[in-house]
């Protein structure tokens, strides 16, 4: 412990960062009595935001989003494949998400972290349902060929809002995808023709609720995992409340991230 | 939702398939695709500090080929482990399902873990922290040829940014031979059509190597060549990487 006489400086902020450490929860009440967060945010707030697209220059479509910290680099690949029987005239999209060991001291290899299925499972459930992709766009000969788009997730950086970085990274990916022209060569094959919150308030939360609005705030998913707390409606609809707000400004960073896309 | 079955279809790339051509480089005059001389590694772009989450990390880009390298530790060694008094190094190297042209080829790679243990092991002071592990993580995010020489060298800038103790840093280097001639720091192309390759990592300041590996054909004078040639890029290397620590420290003091 640092020496209290010396530097009273010191032996306060040392003791404020074991109060950290050993009382969290009590940490953030004391935070929260007065409506405001660890490092200064008010409640309300969100981390600064960044969406950059085309990150992978060898991919079909690629973003990389930025929530504070928390950094996710999404790519889709186009491949070729025979659509099945029941959807013969649509293709098909495959998500996953990953959490390589570089991004967070929890992860080791071999050993995958808890929330990546989780979150992979929310993302792939959120994007398809919400119809943000017309699959039927995706079919190159019906009944014989289609596109299968590959997203792959990768978390580089965890501290926080994954699944919130995650979608964003995803949305932007898609929204930078260019399908290339194909045609079919002789062998019948197809070729291309002569492309919220940071992790430690997350420890302390009882039970987190994830609401996932379209462009037209239209409700698209609501997820609450269960947990030891109840969430009353009053409570729901204040996160609705938020996320609307926060929809408009993540559609401002994500629509000037394309124009600058396009002015190149 | 969409109800798919549980296999996954089998799909493939519609890139169009290489023709198998006549090599250029057995042509006498030959330029290298991307205009360097024979010896003229690729310009280096390294960044330390690029993972929050990590103790220690590290950002490299050499042309094509990107690496982020995350150290974690010294920190707890697994429970099923004995009493160490010296501590333990563990190494992983990964790439993602978009880093090759061809989607999911980097799992061809699984020797490229224990070679990056066997580079760093002989620089690090392992002394420094007994009973403890620290461990070092890549993922390559773009292939674009060298990829093991970039990750070392982009490892042991991690963990100087982690604060590992260690005698010098690592710096890794490789020369194709390609016919008659030899170019360094290959790109994936020339790598396709190499004879042979040498790696070599080591210490520059300390002119020693940690680690040498080499494949193919060779004759004797050009094994010399070769290993005069990467010593030199090394030491090059080395004084980058000093410089690029150098800029980190003084920035973080401001």
């Amino acid at each position: 412990m640092g020496s209290s006489g010396a530097s009273g400086d010191l032996s306060g902020e040392m003791e404020v960062d074991a109060f950290r450490r050993l009382f969290p929860l009590r940490f953030y009440e004391r935070h929260l009595l007065e409506s405001v967060r660890p490092d200064a945010r008010p409640l309300g707030r969100a981390r600064d935001t960044t969406v950059a697209l085309g990150a992978v220059a060898t991919a079909d479509g690629s973003a990389m989003a930025k929530i504070g910290c928390t950094t996710m680099l999404a790519a889709i690949k186009l491949e070729v494949m025979t659509p099945p029987l029941d959807s013969s005239d649509e293709g098909s999209v495959a998500i996953d998400f990953h959490m390589p060991p570089i991004c967070s001291p929890i992860v080791r290899p071999g050993r995958p972290a808890e929330v990546a299925p989780v979150v992979s499972k929310q993302l792939s459930d959120a994007i398809i349902s919400s119809g943000m992709i017309n699959l039927k766009e995706l079919s190159l000969v019906s009944g014989k060929a289609a596109w299968m788009a590959y997203l792959d997730i990768y978390c580089l950086d965890a501290d926080g809002a994954l699944f919130d970085a995650a979608l964003l990274a995803a949305v932007a990916a898609f929204s930078h995808l260019q399908i290339p022209a194909v045609t079919v060569n002789d062998d019948g094959r197809v070729v291309i023709m002569s492309g919220e919150n940071e992790e430690e308030e997350e420890s302390v939360m009882e039970t987190p609720v994830t609401v996932v609005l379209d462009s037209s705030s239209r409700l698209v998913s609501l997820y609450k995992p269960g947990g030891p707390v109840l969430a009353y409606m009053s409570a729901v609809q204040d996160c609705v409340a938020l996320t609307r707000q926060r929809v408009k400004e993540l559609q401002k960073i994500l629509s000037d991230a394309i124009s600058d896309m396009e002015v190149d | 939702m969409s109800g798919k079955t549980a296999t996954a279809p089998t799909t493939y790339s519609p890139s169009p398939t290489q023709k198998k051509r006549q090599p250029i480089f057995k042509d006498v005059d030959w330029i290298r695709p991307d205009g360097r001389g024979f010896h003229q590694c690729r310009p280096a772009f390294l960044r330390t500090g690029a993972v929050n989450a990590a103790a220690g990390s590290a950002y490299a880009e050499f042309g094509n080929t990107k690496v982020i390298v995350s150290v974690f530790g010294p920190r707890e060694s697994k429970k099923a482990m004995m009493y160490s008094d010296i501590g333990r190094l563990n190494c992983n190297v990964s790439y993602t399902t978009f880093a090759t042209p061809v989607r999911g080829q980097g799992s061809d790679h699984k020797e490229f873990s224990s070679m990056l243990h066997k580079a760093l092991e002989g620089a690090i002071i392992l002394e420094s922290f007994p009973k403890t592990t620290v461990d070092v993580f890549a993922l390559v995010l773009e292939s674009g040829g060298s990829d093991l020489p970039v990750v070392i060298s982009c490892a042991s800038l991690a963990l100087a940014d982690a604060g590992i103790m260690m005698y010098d840093l690592v710096t890794s280097v490789s020369v194709s031979c390609l016919g008659a001639n030899l170019v360094i720091d290959p790109i994936s192309e020339e790598e396709s059509y190499q004879d042979g390759s040498l790696l070599i990592t080591c210490m520059p300041s300390r002119n020693e190597v940690t680690q040498l590996t080499l494949t193919g054909e060779w004759s004797t004078p050009k094994i010399h060549e070769a290993v005069e040639l990467c010593l030199d890029a090394c030491s090059k290397l080395g004084d980058v990487m000093r410089s690029c620590l150098k800029e980190a420290a003084s920035a973080s003091q401001e």
